[in-house]
């Protein structure tokens, strides 16, 4: 802080300096600029003197005689003129030829004029600029400076990784102190609702919580190294688990500034943020990693939100009624379950999956046609009521394509809400409980109103039930909404799918 | 042992101001240069633009001596060269200043840390 007032009182004094200099050398441009005119009107008369001359043969003039006396004379000759060329030369020329070197010369004042020009405009839009400039570090004006405090390098390592712009319209992570006005305002926006948010911090709660945000977070991370899951976000969001763990809000790998990504974060993970989200919109997003550190103002300079970026998770954000997030943990679930918070979710995303893959036939058609429970449900005749839908994508997780689809070989005739694209985790751990998702539909659930999303390609959510099988993670919403509670959470990474099968149909 | 260090520099520090002072006068002879090369280029192009029915006189102190239109020309065209040529030693003589004088700060950077650490070690003695 110290520090940062004492750069704030030299950047000014700086910036003063340098606005003084750009001052001076505009006053010298337009000094310069104003010889060169006078120059030039000199030429004009010269020129005007040199056509009328040789009109009469001698003129009767007075000829002045030293400093204080006239005398009348003529002029002759009128018709030769000696015209300095330069560096001693001279030429004896007609008043044609004469007009034709003073037009020359004109030439080279007018360039010269052009030039002086030129320069004065840069150098005042220069001082513009510095007087920005100090505007600006004098927190004068409505400048915001955003500031984004990075965090630690591996898990930046690690979002950088999947940070891949897969798509199009996808951004490609960046940690960036951006100034941006569209910007500002919303983070002014958001930091002002967050600011009471962060009031009202229960520290030590917050730091329990915290501690398990971390942990969870270094879960996630193996979790990816595993399976290196490729961010296929729409808005280039990183894939995975590990994006759980950025939350924590120390590492942001994932700048949501632009957000109105549609990446709704658990928020429940992290603990300040509590209620005080729950009333903040989806957008608002973005805006919890200023939670992290409240929006300060800075009476003697900008005042700045601070704020890291966390990568999201991937989550299906589809508002089911459950505010809460898939975890593939179980502590994360239990987390989620206290911090309860309100997913506007539209999962954005595409289901990322690196690793599985379908190599055989036989997958396809135990993704696609429940041949094991006799349901042949096609995909797309899934979507069905909106409360099954919110029961099975109750998680919000972005996997919810996958869990679908995993319910669907499960023998479920849930409609599957394929805009749901959900972490890998996430669907995993939707797919836990799929019957007693069925059975019991919103009744805890807030009504969804959520926005639908596009679908994912199968493929991609197909990976997502290889992977969601083995982790089967309980939901704790789900354990108290469902009757019947599914497998352990603790399970292993990787069950064989056969198992994983019995499991859901137990 | 603080003396010794302060007195190196000294020498140092004139040194550096007599580089820098070549440096300047070499910039301003520059500067003049690159007048006389743009008043030379004026008047080549202007003894273009006449022709030999005109007399050319070069002011050679008091007196305005004739002059060949065309020996006028040439005379201009070399000088012009010679003013170039000047130009380019200049610069090379700038350029060399300018390394030995930022040797020379470097050289006085240290010194003066020298210094200050000495005077620092002198201040803890006492």
């Amino acid at each position: 802080m110290a520090e940062r007032n004492k750069m704030n009182i030299e950047v000014p004094q700086g910036v003063d300096r340098l606005r003084v200099e750009h001052k001076k050398v505009v006053q010298g441009c337009e000094g310069q600029i104003h010889h060169w005119v006078k120059v030039k009107g000199d030429y004009e008369t010269l020129e005007d003197r040199l056509k009328t001359l040789p009109d009469q043969v001698s003129y009767d003039i007075m000829v002045p005689f030293g400093p204080l006396a006239f005398m009348p004379g003529k002029l002759v000759h009128t018709n030769e003129i000696t015209v300095l060329l330069g560096d001693n030369w001279f030429a004896k020329c007609s008043a044609k030829q004469a007009q034709k070197l003073v037009e020359h010369r004109k030439k080279h004042v007018n360039s010269a004029l052009d030039d002086l020009h030129k320069t004065r405009k840069d150098f005042e839009a220069r001082v513009g600029f510095t007087e920005d400039l100090e505007k600006l570090s004098g927190a004068k004006g409505d400048y915001v400076d955003i500031r984004e405090e990075v965090g630690s390098i591996e898990e930046m390592v690690s979002k950088g990784k999947q940070r891949v712009a897969l798509k199009p319209h996808s951004k490609p992570k960046m940690e960036v102190v951006v100034k941006i006005e569209e910007e500002e305002e919303e983070e002014d926006e958001e930091g002002s609702g967050e600011g009471d948010g962060g009031s009202r911090r229960v520290l030590s709660e917050e730091e329990l919580w915290a501690r398990l945000d971390e942990l969870e977070a270094q879960e996630e991370q193996e979790e990816e190294h595993h399976r290196r899951f490729d961010s296929a976000d729409t808005n280039g969001n990183d894939d995975t688990t590990s994006s759980e763990e950025e939350k924590e809000g120390d590492s942001g790998s994932h700048h949501c500034v632009n957000g109105h990504d549609e990446r709704s974060k658990g928020r429940a993970f992290v603990p300040h943020n509590g209620s005080q989200l729950n009333s903040t919109a989806q957008s608002t997003r973005d805006g919890e990693e200023e939670e992290d550190e409240a929006e300060e103002e800075e009476g003697d300079c900008l005042p700045t939100i601070y704020f890291s970026h966390t990568v999201e998770p991937k989550k299906v954000r589809i508002n089911t009624g459950k505010n809460t997030m898939l975890k593939f943990s179980e502590l994360k679930e239990q987390k989620q379950q206290a911090k309860r918070k309100k997913k506007n979710g539209t999962s954005n995303g595409h289901s990322h999956h690196g690793l599985h893959n379908i190599t055989t036939p036989t997958d396809l058609y135990r993704l696609f046609v429940d041949v094991k429970n006799g349901e042949p449900i096609p995909r797309k005749s899934i979507l069905k009521s909106r409360s099954r839908e919110s029961s099975v994508c109750s998680d919000t997780s972005e996997s919810s394509a996958a869990d679908f689809e995993e319910r669907r070989t499960f023998g479920r005739t849930l409609s599957h809400d394929e805009n749901t694209h959900s972490d890998t985790s996430d669907g995993i751990t939707e797919e836990d409980s799929p019957t007693g998702v069925l059975l019991h539909p919103t009744s805890s659930f807030q009504a969804f109103s959520g926005t639908v999303v596009e679908k994912e390609p199968i493929l991609l959510s197909i990976p997502q039930f290889t992977i969601a099988l083995p982790a089967l993670p309980t939901i704790p919403e789900r354990k108290l909404e469902e009757v019947a509670p599914e497998a352990p959470q603790d399970a292993p990474k990787r069950v064989s799918k056969f198992k994983a099968a019995r499991l859901q149909q137990k | 042992m603080a003396e010794a260090i302060q007195k190196k520099l000294q020498s140092e520090l004139e040194k550096y101001q007599q580089m820098q002072k070549d440096v300047s006068k070499s910039m301003s002879a520059r500067q003049k240069l690159e007048a006389q090369v743009t008043e030379n280029n004026i008047v080549k192009e202007e003894l273009d633009l006449l022709d030999t029915q005109n007399t050319v006189y070069k002011l050679i102190g008091p007196v305005l001596v004739k002059q060949d239109l065309e020996e006028a020309k040439a005379t201009v065209a070399k000088r012009l060269e010679y003013i170039n040529g000047e130009i380019q030693r200049y610069e090379t003589l700038l350029k060399d200043m300018e390394k030995k004088s930022d040797q020379h700060r470097e050289v006085l950077s240290s010194l003066q840390q020298e210094y200050q650490r000495a005077q620092g070690l002198a201040v803890g003695k006492v």
